[in-house]
């Protein structure tokens, strides 16, 4: 086991199995129990963005111009992806894998 | 009862904050160059402020947080850290100018060069600042600022064209000289759409507790306080067309500007600008300082209120106690403080985006609004502004180079 | 919850609703097959610094190191001292016991009670 600070994850480029570029991290979803803060996914995209700013009201006429084409997210499970580098987060899978959260 | 009281002090706060020593001399210089041309750019102006400081007002009421505490939450810390350091650059400059204007108000009335004003004066504005409430400062200096009364008695006294002062609230270009109107115009908008104003606004709506019942006082503060002191930067550039134009007279000296009201007010109206200037640069020099303060506090968790004791929010006091000495130190080398008004309205309107842009998507947010986020026509008028800040911030520095 | 949107930047208050700083960064347990954790919150030091860059982060150490409290790790707050996460995110604690207002009351202290009219911190 080994600590990482969750902040400086923000922003990083998150690469698949086979090197392909998925997205940033943008957001972490979290379930906090009693016991503890677990962290069930990460989400990656530019619409991971958007709804980090609260900028739907904004962005969605944009979105819907542009046929929802540029806005994307990935909801990545905790278990897909593998943070031994910090610096470079990876999945275990191909992108192709990927469930696309939007 | 009380709610009354709050709103008329509210009203005189706008005016105290809007009038200081760049929205007097842009406004004067567009007076004296171009006569009536450019009361469109103060127009334009007040209007984008009404409508900004009602925004800011809105989210402090509803949301009990500051434009910087959400722009720190919503942006997180790195994007917050690239608006810190240009807000807080350009207003230090502000600052630097305000100090600066109370100076030359000195100077006028005791003949004493405003290098030998600058440390009293810093320690006076800082006296304030460490023994004061908000409430002292803020309807003390603002009752003060009424004064600035004098520049529209001045200006009706000498038998204004209201036709020709019609004409300019609509935009013309002139003949010649395109690049230093375009400065001017530029200077004004940057004087008037002032960023920490919003900052200082926004706080002071927290220090005075405010909450969901005062946002229709909010809008009625925010709509009369601004229109008057846009009106009174319209009665300095009607009262400079009428006594300095004609003259030929061109402001590059503060004394020159004092000649404004003489005309219609004889040796009256040269101690009243003075005295105009004194107050309204002290209202404002106070107010920059608090907004620096209150951007470095909140922005990083700071206690802050200027209603505490020094040593309950020690880093926002420090904090406000450097600035103010700093401030101080150009003035003291010499640097002429009209020049420096005229580079931080520049730079001001250059910097507007990192301001406005993030607050677009704050007076969106349903989290910290609900149902009190913006409508349309809020919306409409925060991309306009946009607009002309991205405009600005192209254009300003060049224009800065070649018109200034 | 999401974490950036909801706990990272917000302001923290202890169990008297002091203020006692920001969230500057979280520390997250990671495992090679085990779910990942958030253990702490952490506020001040160099993790504010870091997020722009190392670099500054340095400066800000060795500035630290220097002057002040002489204080240059962030203070660690257990997550399970966590109360509420709402507007601001209330903790189980008492501020002046976790180390977060040591910089405020080193300024207090060493430079505006010594000026006249700074007034007095309460003592505890």
């Amino acid at each position: 086991m080994k600590e990482i600070n969750a902040e400086l994850l923000i922003g990083r480029k998150v690469c698949d199995a086979n090197g392909e570029k998925v997205g940033r991290i943008e957001e972490f979803r979290v379930t906090n129990t009693e016991k503890a803060c677990l962290v069930e996914g990460y989400l990656v995209g530019t619409s991971a963005l958007v709804d980090r700013l609260s900028a739907w009201t904004l962005i969605r006429p944009i979105d819907k111009a542009l046929r929802g084409r540029v806005f994307s997210v990935y909801e990545i499970p905790w278990e897909q992806m593998d943070l031994s580098d910090p610096k470079h987060p990876k999945l275990r899978i191909p992108k192709s894998e990927l469930r696309h959260s939007k | 009862m009380k709610k009354i009281l709050q709103l008329t002090l509210g009203i005189i706060t706008s005016v105290g904050g809007f009038l200081e020593i760049g929205s007097v001399v842009t406004a004067a210089q567009a007076g004296a160059n171009y006569g009536y041309k450019l009361l469109w750019a103060i127009l334009l102006g007040t209007i984008c402020l009404i409508f900004l400081v009602e925004m800011s007002g809105r989210l402090a009421a509803v949301s009990k947080h500051t434009i910087v505490d959400a722009t720190r939450e919503r942006f997180g810390f790195p994007f917050f850290s690239i608006v810190m350091l240009g807000i807080v650059a350009v207003a230090f400059l502000v600052l630097v100018a305000e100090l600066g204007g109370i100076g030359l108000a000195l100077q006028i009335l005791s003949g004493i060069g405003f290098r030998w004003w600058a440390i009293p004066v810093s320690i006076i504005v800082w006296l304030l600042m460490w023994k004061g409430t908000f409430g002292v400062i803020e309807n003390g200096a603002s009752l003060l600022g009424l004064v600035t009364i004098s520049f529209a008695v001045a200006a009706v006294k000498m038998h204004p064209d209201w036709g020709g002062a019609a004409h300019g609230l609509l935009p013309t270009m002139p003949g010649d000289g395109k690049a230093k109107y375009g400065f001017t115009a530029v200077s004004i908008l940057g004087a008037s759409i002032s960023p920490y104003l919003m900052y200082f606004y926004s706080s002071g709506a927290i220090e005075d507790k405010w909450d969901e019942s005062y946002i229709p006082m909010n809008r009625i503060i925010a709509g009369f306080g601004m229109t008057f002191g846009g009106f009174l930067s319209m009665a300095v550039l009607v009262a400079a067309a009428l006594s300095l134009q004609p003259r030929g007279i061109d402001i590059e000296k503060f004394e020159q500007a004092a000649l404004l009201m003489t005309p219609a007010l004889t040796r009256w109206g040269f101690y009243l600008f003075a005295f105009s200037m004194l107050f309204a640069c002290l209202g404002a020099a106070l107010e920059i300082s608090l907004a620096i303060a209150y951007f470095f506090a909140q922005g990083l968790g700071w206690s802050w209120s200027e209603d505490l004791d020094p040593s309950r929010d020690s880093r926002f006091a420090f904090t406000y106690t450097i600035i103010i000495l700093l401030g101080a130190i150009p003035l003291l080398l010499g640097i002429d403080p009209i020049k420096v008004t005229m580079m931080s309205m520049a730079l001001t309107s250059a910097t507007l985006p990192l301001a406005i842009v993030p607050f677009l998507f704050l007076m969106n947010d349903s989290i910290y609004l609900g149902k009190h986020r913006n409508g349309w026509l809020s919306n409409s008028v925060v991309a306009i502004v946009i607009l002309i800040s991205f405009v600005l911030a192209i254009i300003s520095i060049p224009l800065e180079i070649i018109g200034g | 919850m999401k974490l950036v949107r909801d706990v990272l930047d917000k302001k923290l208050t202890d169990r008297e609703d002091c203020e006692m700083g920001r969230v500057s960064g979280l520390v997250m347990q990671v495992g090679e097959r085990s779910q990942p954790r958030i253990t702490h919150i952490l506020v001040g030091g160099k993790t504010l610094w870091m997020r722009i860059h190392p670099w500054i982060a340095r400066v800000a150490a060795r500035l630290s190191r220097m002057w002040g409290p002489k204080r240059d790790e962030p203070v660690r707050i257990p997550w399970s001292r966590v109360e509420s996460v709402g507007k601001d995110v209330k903790l189980d604690v008492k501020a002046r016991d976790t180390g977060a207002l040591d910089w405020e009351l080193w300024v207090a202290k060493h430079i505006i009670e010594r000026i006249p009219g700074g007034g007095k911190q309460e003592e505890e």
